[in-house]
């Protein structure tokens, strides 16, 4: 299904896109459910995604995340409900949480971004001669430029995910999906992935969803979160959801296992 | 004997011409398997291909067909390896459970029949090859294949490296990577079916994984590993015939012997390096 762009005038604009466009819905689930032969995996899930959103979803193991975003990519069609997009449908980037490779294996930074980029699938390994500005831009943008020659295996945790969002920069994304990006790095990483990604929205007015169980780079980064449980068990800021007096109220049950999917935060309690 | 010499020979011409057009596909074809962790899966091929000409002898002798035997090979190897991939799709048992009992079990349907029509002794071909057994016809149909090969795999070369390294960027990008991993099984497929005259069945996934094992060595970059594939596979095999008809040695082993002797030179030279660094 195809979406009239709207507007939410509740929405405050953010800063880096004020006064460029409206805050256009770019993709909705409207009761989204997903079964896995009789198993339920998502429930009912009721989702918008505006332009310039952080939207971030926790929740613990088996929740359902990465189903969520395997139905936002449009790799999984729904079992129930629907998954709708605005006119033309937005551009989508995906950085994955892994990689499947020999780390061994003679492939550098700049030829891993080189197969990301979309049109011919001829390739003779090496960067192409259409593609060199493109993938250098999207490295400077990232701040990966000096590893373009790297063997991608000697990367760091770190370095992998900058490498993964320049990959994905290339497609020219207006919605960029991260699954997990903080996952193997450690904190001081997890400051500079959170900022790398906030100047990637207000620099270029990206859409993030992303899925974590990260409480810094929740709390630094996102705008919302959505509480991920089967089913969408709460959605808000992340002071609202966060908060520990909220806990305290009528839905403690619910969002305890959620939340408690989040190590730091668990801690801080 | 000099090259020259070698060349008037129509059984050597057609060696030296074979080796040089299935080295360097076999070279390029090794760079994929090594990358999607397919090594055995060639090497079980290359190992029903026993099955393949049993087959085919059973047709010509019981029911009158004169079709070559590598024809059945050719399907065989084809069905063999469209079999392993779809049950590796289906994730019911481990993928090298799979590749096991298939290649276990074609050997043994494969010998049982050799051995039911009492000829024992062209297993000998079957498991070592017999390279000077080639004619005009093998060398053609050697050639087609490889431009086939060659031009496929450099024309989808992209989606088989995104594919291998994330099959979900790979998803995203709506890249065909169900029906790439299909045709990729009967592309290994072909390439064994069409080289086991060079190399039998025993020994003929060295020709497809040592060379890329040992530019995987050499190299930095897939572009090198690319390049370093090719020579490795157009020099070797060359040398190897050449070497095996100055000294009269069996050509296949020979050729063998020389990937592995590149292959532990190169490994070793380079744990001296870095021990040295």
């Amino acid at each position: 299904m195809i979406l009239k762009p709207t507007t939410n005038n509740n929405s405050p604009i953010q800063p880096g896109l004020a006064g460029i466009c409206p805050r256009i819905s770019l993709l909705q689930l409207h009761g989204v459910s997903v079964d896995f032969g009789r198993q339920p995996v998502l429930k009912r899930i009721d989702l918008t995604l505006r332009q310039g959103d952080r939207l971030a979803v926790v929740g613990p193991n088996g929740a359902g995340k990465s189903t969520l975003l395997r139905v936002v990519l449009g790799l999984l069609p729904p079992s129930h409900g629907e998954r709708s997009v605005c006119t033309p449908p937005p551009t989508i980037g995906y950085v994955p949480q892994r990689l499947h490779f020999d780390t061994q294996f003679p492939l550098t930074v700049e030829e891993f971004v080189a197969i990301n980029q979309p049109g011919p699938r001829t390739w003779y390994g090496g960067v192409p001669r259409r593609s060199r500005a493109a993938i250098a831009d999207a490295l400077q943008q990232t701040g990966t430029l000096n590893l373009a020659r790297q063997r991608l295996g000697a990367c760091s945790g770190g370095e992998l995910q900058r490498v993964l969002i320049a990959a994905a920069l290339l497609q020219k994304p207006q919605l960029l999906v991260l699954d997990e990006p903080s996952a193997n790095i450690d904190r001081c990483g997890v400051e500079n992935l959170s900022e790398l990604l906030r100047n990637l929205h207000s620099d270029l007015g990206l859409t993030l969803l992303f899925v974590s169980h990260d409480f810094h780079l929740v709390a630094n980064l996102a705008d919302r979160v959505a509480c991920l449980n089967g089913e969408l068990c709460g959605l808000g800021s992340p002071q609202e959801m966060l908060d520990e007096h909220y806990l305290s109220g009528s839905k403690q049950r619910t969002f305890a296992p959620v939340l408690g999917s989040i190590p730091a935060l668990e801690r801080s309690r | 004997m000099s090259w020259s010499d070698l060349w008037n020979y129509e059984f050597m011409r057609y060696a030296l011409i074979s080796s040089l057009i299935l080295g360097p596909t076999c070279a390029l074809l090794g760079v994929f398997v090594t990358l999607r962790g397919m090594a055995f899966f060639s090497d079980a091929l290359a190992h029903s291909a026993i099955t393949g000409v049993a087959i085919g002898l059973l047709l010509q002798e019981r029911m009158g067909l004169s079709l070559d035997p590598m024809w059945f090979v050719f399907i065989f190897s084809i069905a063999l390896a469209l079999l392993m991939a779809w049950m590796n799709n289906q994730s019911a048992l481990a993928p090298d459970t799979v590749i096991s009992f298939s290649f276990t079990g074609s050997v043994a349907l494969g010998v049982v029949i050799i051995s039911w029509l009492g000829k024992y002794r062209l297993l000998d071909s079957i498991l070592f090859g017999s390279i000077y057994a080639n004619d005009l016809k093998d060398v053609i149909c050697q050639a087609i294949l490889s431009v086939i090969v060659i031009t496929f795999l450099i024309s989808q070369m992209r989606a088989y490296a995104l594919s291998t390294l994330s099959p979900e960027l790979a998803h995203v990008q709506r890249l065909p990577s169900g029906m790439l991993h299909y045709l990729f099984a009967v592309l290994v497929a072909a390439t064994v079916a069409l080289s086991l005259k060079m190399l039998g069945a025993l020994l003929l996934s060295a020709l497809i994984v040592i060379p890329a094992a040992t530019a995987k060595l050499l190299s930095v970059s897939f572009r090198s590993l690319l390049l370093v594939a090719l020579t490795i596979g157009l020099v070797v095999p060359v040398t190897g015939v050449w070497a095996s008809s100055q000294h009269d040695l069996p050509t296949g082993p020979t050729i063998v012997l020389g990937n592995v002797l590149l292959l532990f030179s190169c490994y070793i030279g380079k744990s001296l390096s870095r021990a040295f660094r």
